[in-house]
């Protein structure tokens, strides 16, 4: 595989998943910011087993994983269903205690970073190869989960909660807990996710984990859709591509141009590219054209 | 007939050799990973501008090998994501880079340089952050510990009353490590140095941090933060009556525009070291002067503005002196050749002064200390390691 192709599926892959991370809680109006701090948490705390204790990849990727959501565990202790606001408060205050703590801890190269990760498996080939695997088997796994939690009841009770919170409480939903299993999930994914894109650049520095990739996540999100988790497949690739094409001259105006795109979606399609209804009425067409399929098997029956 | 054929096999083998040989390059290609967009966009513009006019002098006097050089300019926008992907993209064909800038896209984009065996000279990080590349880049200072220890400790002696320091620090890359060799060099001139103050990234009021240095009851202050905090720390400083400014220390990062344009004359009398000196006289430097100011409102070059412009010296002398070709072909050889040739460079002409690379480290590059004055820098002694 081309290098450059390597680095665009790989990053593109970390941009989903940070913005499927984020995009969870939201479906309870959780605006999940922790979700950068937990990356860089696991992130760091995997290259530190990886190069000090000599910890297989394997075990640091899933140790980033439970890291980040025994944090997003306890921190939903106390915000589970609190209300947007604070969540986004609290998002914001973790990311500068993270980064803080960090910063002053030499073990882990503090305000420098961390460098030389090791290859996975030896060799950059390899390390490449393990790095796609996987990344696409987590995108497979999460973007399968994600589905099924759309199609079932937690995921009408999120739709509830997010539209009123009374009315679901009223309805019976747990607000608190919904809240709280959405925020720890997210968490992991964002632990995990953390760890690969350390691994990809083969070193550590904080800001790879600052309020750009936030801003990253969340116009994937707005602007691919913030009702359905396809909005983010189709404008990540899209987001993180397209200005790679730019001439030059036209690179310099790249903000402008990002400017201008998201002024125009809000206006125009303020629920971005990918609604509900859209993926709705995708799923009938699919699922009409099975039942065709289907009725015309029992007939020749 | 024979005759005919054998000189028709010559005549197909003489073009399938031709045909074979790869065309060498009509112009020296060198891409510079370059912050141009976001939020070092401005230090972008001048470090690009230095290198554009190396290659504007290098042309007009002949080019490089007698072919001119050309500097691609590729954003990176400050972004890591940005920066990986488009060093993946260079790495296929370029034969030496310049950049990246600065520390985290150095972080994420030089692995892959190194990998691939490219060399691409990031010209405005510390050694510290060079070393890990080596020898596919070359540090462009020498250790902060040789370099700034000595320094800070002969801006101390300036002072008998200079007993007791703060430091401002902002918790950003090399600045800490930056700071700690301030601290040694401070204790070396028998200077007690107080508990460091930190700067917040992100501040909006000074206030509170200046107060907090102030309770420690200093004789002076280093700066070691960005220049429009330095600058807004200094008018907080005078504000609550501070008068010895040249007890008042900026590292080199602060020289920047930025101080000067927030600080204003309350910046007067305040000491700030440099490893360029804008009062040297020599026509290339004078040449310099000149052509920045006449495009930038006559404003002085700033301290990072000549390390591309002598990369991009740097790079024509290792083409020309090992032979390079740039042919395709010979791709990772004189990639190789380049790399080896600039971890020891002898006697390279700089814009302001000569100096050596040994090991992929300078060896004798001088620092400065000046005064501030109106927004101008006037020498107050020049330090050798």
């Amino acid at each position: 595989m081309p290098l450059e192709l390597y680095y665009f599926l790989s990053i593109t892959a970390v941009n989903i998943l940070l913005s499927w991370a984020l995009y969870l809680p939201y479906r309870v109006a959780h605006l999940h910011f922790i979700t950068v701090a937990n990356m860089a948490i696991s992130g760091y705390a995997a290259a530190w087993l990886v190069m000090a204790l000599h910890v297989p990849f394997g075990c640091a990727l899933l140790v980033g994983f439970a890291l980040g959501g025994i944090i997003g565990f306890v921190v939903s202790l106390f915000i589970g269903d609190a209300p947007t606001f604070a969540v986004v408060i609290v998002g914001f205050t973790f990311i500068f205690i993270s980064r803080t703590v960090i910063e002053n801890l030499k073990a882990i190269g503090g305000a420098m970073g961390m460098f030389g990760l090791p290859n996975i498996g030896g060799n950059p080939d390899t390390h490449r190869l393990i790095i796609m695997v996987t990344l696409a088997a987590l995108l497979l796994i999460v973007g399968f989960l994600l589905h099924r939690f759309e199609h079932s009841s937690l995921g009408r009770a999120a739709s509830a909660v997010f539209m009123d919170k009374d009315l679901a409480a009223s309805l019976g939903v747990d607000i608190r807990r919904l809240g709280m299993l959405l925020q720890t999930v997210s968490c992991t994914i964002a632990g995990g996710t953390g760890v690969l894109y350390g691994f990809i650049y083969k070193s550590l520095h904080l800001d790879f984990f600052t309020f750009a990739l936030v801003g990253i996540a969340m116009t994937i999100i707005f602007v691919g859709g913030y009702a359905t988790q396809w909005g983010a497949v189709v404008l990540a690739p899209i987001l993180y591509g397209v200005p790679l094409l730019f001439p030059p001259a036209v690179q310099e105006w790249r903000i402008v141009i990002y400017g201008a795109a998201l002024v125009l979606v809000l206006v125009l399609k303020p629920e971005g590219f990918i609604t509900r209804r859209f993926v709705v009425s995708m799923e009938s067409f699919l699922s009409g054209t099975r039942k065709k399929r289907n009725t015309l098997s029992r007939e020749e029956i | 007939m024979k005759k005919a054929l054998g000189a028709l096999i010559v005549a197909a083998l003489i073009l399938a050799v031709v045909g074979c040989q790869q065309p060498a390059p009509k112009e020296w290609d060198i891409p510079f990973l370059n912050s141009l967009t976001g939020q070092i966009a401005s230090i972008g513009a001048y470090l690009e501008w230095g290198a554009d006019q190396a290659a504007k002098e290098i042309n007009a006097a002949g080019g490089i090998s007698g072919k001119p050089v050309k500097i691609i300019p590729v954003d990176t926008a400050l972004d890591p994501q940005k920066g990986s992907t488009e060093m993946a993209r260079l790495v296929k064909n370029t034969l030496v880079a310049l950049g990246p800038v600065p520390e985290p896209v150095i972080m994420a984009a030089m692995p892959i340089a190194v990998e691939n065996g490219m060399p691409s000279i990031t010209a405005t990080t510390s050694l510290e952050y060079a070393q890990k590349f080596f020898p596919w880049t070359i540090s462009w200072f020498p250790s902060t510990q040789d370099r700034l220890a000595p320094l800070v400790t002969a801006w101390a002696k300036q002072f008998s009353d200079l007993k007791k320091v703060v430091q401002f620090v902002e918790n950003y890359g090399p600045w800490p490590g930056m700071a700690d060799a301030h601290t040694a060099g401070l204790t070396a001139a028998g200077v007690r140095v107080l508990d460091p103050v930190e700067v917040p990234s992100d501040a909006v009021t000074f206030a509170p941090l200046v107060v907090k240095a102030l309770n420690e009851k200093p004789d002076g202050f280093v700066f070691v933060c960005k220049p429009g905090s330095a600058a807004k720390l200094i008018k907080e400083l005078k504000s609550r009556g501070w008068k010895k400014m040249d007890h008042l220390l900026l590292f080199s990062s602060a020289d920047a525009p930025d101080l000067y344009a927030t600080g204003g004359t309350d910046l007067n009398g305040a000491e700030i070291y440099n490893y360029i000196n804008p009062g040297i006289d020599n026509p290339r430097w004078d040449g310099f002067k000149k052509a920045y100011a006449d495009s930038h409102n006559g404003e002085q070059p700033p301290s990072l503005s000549t390390n591309y412009y002598d990369a991009v010296y740097m790079i024509k002398d290792a083409i020309e002196k090992t032979g390079v070709t740039g042919l395709s072909g010979k791709l990772k050889a004189e990639r190789k050749l380049i790399a080896d040739y600039l971890q020891n460079v002898k006697g390279f002409h700089g814009i302001m002064f000569d100096w050596d690379m040994k090991d992929g480290i300078p060896t004798n590059k001088p620092t400065y200390i000046f005064k501030i004055q109106d927004g101008q820098k006037v020498l107050v002694q020049e330090v050798k390691q």
